[in-house]
């Protein structure tokens, strides 16, 4: 390889960009298949032979040629450009993601902070939705989100940070390192790790605001949420954001405890190993989403301020402690 | 160096122009976006300082947590209110000359100081030297910070309890 470094980075922010946006998009198709089997359905079918898998692209075609509408009422500023500033820190997560050894754009040593701080600004581009569209079902939406993301973003980060304790760096290849070895992932690791992980994939649920937590878009109560204004490109960009995040932190949930691209095989089999492990941790999500029922708003924060926030804290104060007196495998 | 100086033109007059917004704007909600990107650039210096670790707390604390919480503390006010918060610019004046004598303030000591230092050299292991000091000779100024934000919320608490 003899490109300099900045080229070389900007070829792999294209090329994951590109291959991010392809996989989003047929991850909808997954979700679609895997949420028809669990209600003894076929799903997408005719768009395609075999099982209709050419529907992400006619979906995205669609949605490109539908009129896009914007409300008399809208504040067209802040409206318009809410789409763009909820996807940017959507694809921006990627950056930091480390597909193989050394085949990624960027692996900062403050990889899992910068994650989970880009993160963090998606919800100002869904506030922006919620009142720019100025719309009651929007702009309560909207108020619930912001009451969702303050509760449950704490734990998340917690949960996030078990790992990092764990391995002694937040530098994400060097995450993935330390959990070399049979039984090495810091979902084996005794206890902590496995409670970790549920209360990863719990805040992980509402941060993405799926079932049973998607009060903020809930159908029978506010029709569609901070989205229900918008059509056409502008609608499909929001949900590609929404794709993308989910995909995001599937990805970081398999790096940060199933040991990301480690796995029996030849090297090159890496990015292979972690895509199916991010699809593991994507298709655990989507089996919750389908299989529960909307809780209530007051049930939500209970969960997340009486239970989810002091084991998160516990978890990680656990994990500081058994690296600085006991046997850990991290620093 | 020409890329540094550029980005931090760059930077430098979306902070500005974005700060002005938010204390001119008379819309509530467009300056709490204006401060949002007053935050990110701030954390854009940061960057160009060769501090991502401040970038990235910058952006968690500030654009993600500070944020939220002030469009929190608007869209509830607003429904209690039942009608849409206009800010007011009444006191410009005296606001433009307190402004104006810090700006004094700091234009002298700019003045006094050396023309330019010459750049720091970055710090290989930046994030873990933070972390060090926090635990190490800053360890109780970190506490002491603790407290005041545990009185801090205890406030809060007393302030919308219940009455009786």
């Amino acid at each position: 390889m003899t490109l300099p470094p900045i080229a070389f980075q900007a070829l792999m922010a294209f090329i994951v960009l590109n291959a991010i946006l392809v996989v989003v998009a047929y991850v909808t198709l997954l979700e679609r298949k895997f949420a028809a089997r669990m209600q003894s359905r076929i799903g997408p079918y005719y768009v395609g032979w075999p099982h209709g898998w050419l529907q992400p692209i006619a979906d995205a075609l669609k949605l490109m040629m539908k009129e896009d509408v914007v409300p008399d009422a809208a504040d067209r500023w802040v409206y318009n450009l809410a789409p763009i500033v909820f996807l940017v820190p959507c694809l921006l997560i990627f950056a930091t993601i480390p597909f193989a050894p050394g085949l990624g754009v960027a692996d900062l040593n403050i990889g899992v902070l910068f994650f989970l701080a880009v993160s963090a600004l998606e919800i100002v581009g869904l506030f922006m939705g919620g009142w720019g569209s100025n719309n009651k079902y929007a702009l309560l939406s909207a108020m619930r989100a912001v009451n969702q993301i303050i509760s449950y973003d704490l734990p998340f980060i917690f949960a996030a940070l078990v790992p990092v304790v764990l391995a002694g760096s937040m530098q994400m290849s060097a995450i993935v390192g330390a959990q070399a070895g049979l039984l090495g992932w810091f979902l084996f690791y005794p206890v902590i790790g496995q409670l970790a992980f549920i209360a990863f994939i719990v805040a992980t649920l509402a941060a993405e605001n799926r079932v049973p937590f998607d009060i903020l878009e809930a159908e029978s109560e506010l029709v569609a949420g901070f989205r229900v204004e918008y059509s056409g490109m502008k609608f499909a960009l929001i949900q590609l954001a929404e794709y993308a995040h989910m995909l995001g932190t599937s990805f970081l949930g398999a790096l940060l405890f199933l040991g990301g691209w480690l796995g029996p095989g030849p090297a090159w089999l890496g990015p292979v190993w972690f895509l199916l492990k991010a699809l593991v941790v994507f298709l655990l999500v989507t089996w919750v989403r389908w299989s529960f029922v909307r809780i209530r708003v007051d049930q939500i924060l209970a969960i997340s301020w009486k239970l989810l926030l002091p084991l998160s804290l516990l978890l990680l104060m656990a994990s500081a402690f058994v690296v600085a007196f006991g046997a850990g495998h991290g620093a | 160096m020409i890329v540094e100086t550029v980005g931090f033109a760059v930077v430098a007059v979306v902070l500005l122009a974005s700060s002005l917004a938010v204390v001119l704007t008379k819309n509530l909600f467009h300056a709490v976006l204006y401060l949002a990107a007053a935050l990110v650039s701030t954390a854009g210096i940061f960057l160009l300082l060769a501090s991502p670790f401040l970038f990235a707390v910058q952006l968690l604390l500030y654009a993600g947590g500070v944020v939220t919480i002030v469009v929190f503390a608007i869209m509830l006010t607003e429904r209690l209110v039942g009608e849409r918060i206009a800010q007011t610019s009444r006191d410009i004046v005296n606001g433009a000359i307190v402004a104006a004598a810090v700006l004094v303030a700091v234009i002298g000591f700019l003045v006094q100081a050396p023309a330019m230092t010459p750049p720091a050299t970055a710090v290989a292991e930046q994030t873990v030297a933070i972390g060090k000091a926090l635990v190490g000779p800053f360890a109780v100024p970190l506490e002491l910070l603790g407290l005041l934000l545990v009185a801090a919320l205890l406030g809060a608490v007393y302030f919308a309890r219940a009455e009786d």
